[in-house]
């Protein structure tokens, strides 16, 4: 209990010897984890912009010209027994006539009323697990095997470009975070180092009167948890604030939940603790 | 008063941090109870004694053994014990600069972890005894020199510390100020505790229950 005391008091005195490196390294901490958190809720949104986009992709199944309306239906139980197919949605030569006709605003087979030259089509719709180019692929070749099937087409490029943006993101973001929390990593070690060095004297002696570098650290350690878990608290408890003030209407923000927030603000704290050890592990040796 | 051993120095031989040797077969033993005297000249490695007994510095051949334990290099947790058990004045020991002296004389019962009823009772009796109970709020950097040598005797003895190190307690002191020291080195030898004096000059009197040796030439004669 006394050594517990002892621990605390010096915690404490860490802290408020040195009041201005204590503030400094908590703005520069929250600045590092804000940026890091910007990034999370900006990586957040734009994953659930790509999952609104994805939603409305479409395959559309040509059907050939000399398919009978009674094999239709057989042909559209088998897509929907397709894994990965969410809906199927016939469009007839009419139905395909008057999306052409909001598409382009006139109705340009004025005169064709009995030959409409437009094909029938399925329209199909997907589970968001298979709206990846590979699996589509997948779907496309099996589907093109079929007889009422003249030709299968669907939005491959633009896929293809979604997916690479989204990598592209992610990528950078897991370098970016990396960066970030090395950063404050070394940051609360530096900040750390700089106040025990001035107690390097003491610790000297403490060592030589028998005191065991854990018992020393731990101050130290207390001070990285605290510095890294308020500062991590501190960069969220600014982005709600901010989210409560600024709206988009074309866009929603996404957060992450509270739990990952709360798992994260711990976690920033346990990074804390092992800077904390790495700022005084050299002045221990004794 | 028993015979038991507190250290025992075996064969031991050390090199400086430049290499140069400093010891070169030193054996001494210390029994509870008892002193030692050690005079040298200024450079004869009696610092350097200090350190090697409260494992600052390792011998690279002979053994180093403390209240029975053999004290190597690899063996941190020992060497944390056997500090505990030593309670050091002068040379290498010196004050925790940003502890009052009341925490400086506390310090090695927070490291056993004493009840702080029993702190607090020897504490009192520490600063009494060495006249510092007006400074026991102050600072390292605020106390005298003499007042500064009494809290590390207060220090050496409020956990009954069973060997106290003494390095050059008398050296530069006024006559009133080396008469008192002096006598609180007699107390400590007579206490029935161990003392190791290392002193540049030869003591004025002789110290009970003490034997005097020289360092010379990196050996005990």
């Amino acid at each position: 209990m006394i050594r517990i005391n002892h621990i605390l008091k010096e915690l404490f005195r860490n802290i408020f010897r040195n009041p201005g490196t204590a503030f400094g390294a908590l703005l520069s901490l929250t600045l590092l984890f804000l940026l890091f958190d910007i990034f999370w809720v900006a990586a957040g949104t734009s994953e659930q912009f790509y999952d609104d986009l994805l939603y409305d992709l479409q395959m559309e199944v040509f059907i050939a010209e000399d398919a009978e309306e009674i094999s239709l239906s057989q042909t559209k139980e088998v897509l929907l027994r397709i894994e990965g197919i969410r809906s199927v949605t016939y469009v007839s030569k009419d139905v395909a006539r008057q999306q052409l006709i909001d598409l382009v605003g006139v109705d340009l087979l004025v005169g064709y009323d009995s030959l409409n030259p437009l094909p029938r089509s399925w329209q199909l719709t997907f589970a968001s697990e298979y709206q990846t180019r590979e699996r589509l692929d997948a779907i496309e070749r099996e589907i093109n095997t079929f007889d009422d099937v003249s030709h299968v087409q669907y939005s491959r490029n633009w896929l293809e470009k979604a997916e690479r943006t989204k990598s592209m993101i992610l990528d950078i973001g897991m370098v970016l975070g990396l960066l970030i929390l090395l950063t404050a990593l070394f940051n609360s070690a530096n900040n750390i180092r700089l106040m025990a060095r001035a107690r390097a004297v003491g610790f000297y002696q403490m060592r030589l009167i028998g005191a065991g570098k854990l018992f020393l650290a731990l101050p130290f350690m207390l001070e990285g948890f605290l510095m890294s878990g308020i500062s991590a608290a501190a960069g969220w408890g600014l982005l709600y604030y901010w989210k409560g003030k600024i709206e988009f209407t074309w866009l929603e923000i996404i957060f992450p939940a509270v739990d990952d927030i709360i798992l994260f603000c711990l976690a920033t704290a346990v990074l804390g603790v092992i800077s904390g050890y790495f700022g005084i592990r050299r002045l221990l040796k004794v | 008063m028993s015979d038991e051993i507190i250290v025992e120095l075996n064969n031991v031989f050390l090199k400086s941090d430049r290499g140069a040797p400093v010891f070169q077969d030193l054996n001494f033993k210390l029994v509870a109870g008892r002193s030692a005297i050690i005079t040298g000249a200024a450079g004869s490695g009696k610092s350097m004694l200090a350190e090697l007994l409260v494992g600052r510095r390792f011998a690279y051949q002979g053994s180093v053994e403390l209240f029975g334990q053999v004290v190597r290099r690899s063996k941190k947790r020992t060497i944390r014990k056997v500090r505990r058990k030593i309670g050091g004045i002068g040379g290498i020991f010196d004050l925790v600069p940003s502890f009052t002296v009341a925490e400086n004389i506390m310090f090695p019962m927070v490291l056993v972890g004493e009840r702080k009823k029993v702190r607090k009772e020897r504490l009192l009796n520490m600063l009494t005894e060495f006249s510092l109970l007006k400074q026991a709020t102050e600072r390292p950097d605020r106390l005298t020199r003499v007042e500064r040598t009494l809290v590390q005797f207060a220090r050496a003895s409020v956990a009954n510390q069973p060997l106290i190190i003494v390095d050059e307690p008398l050296a530069g002191l006024d006559q009133k100020t080396y008469e008192r020291i002096f006598e609180y080195m007699i107390k400590i030898s007579c206490s029935g505790r161990s003392a190791i004096f290392l002193s540049a000059e030869t003591l004025p009197r002789e110290i009970p229950n003490s034997d005097s040796y020289q360092l010379i030439n990196g050996a005990l004669v």
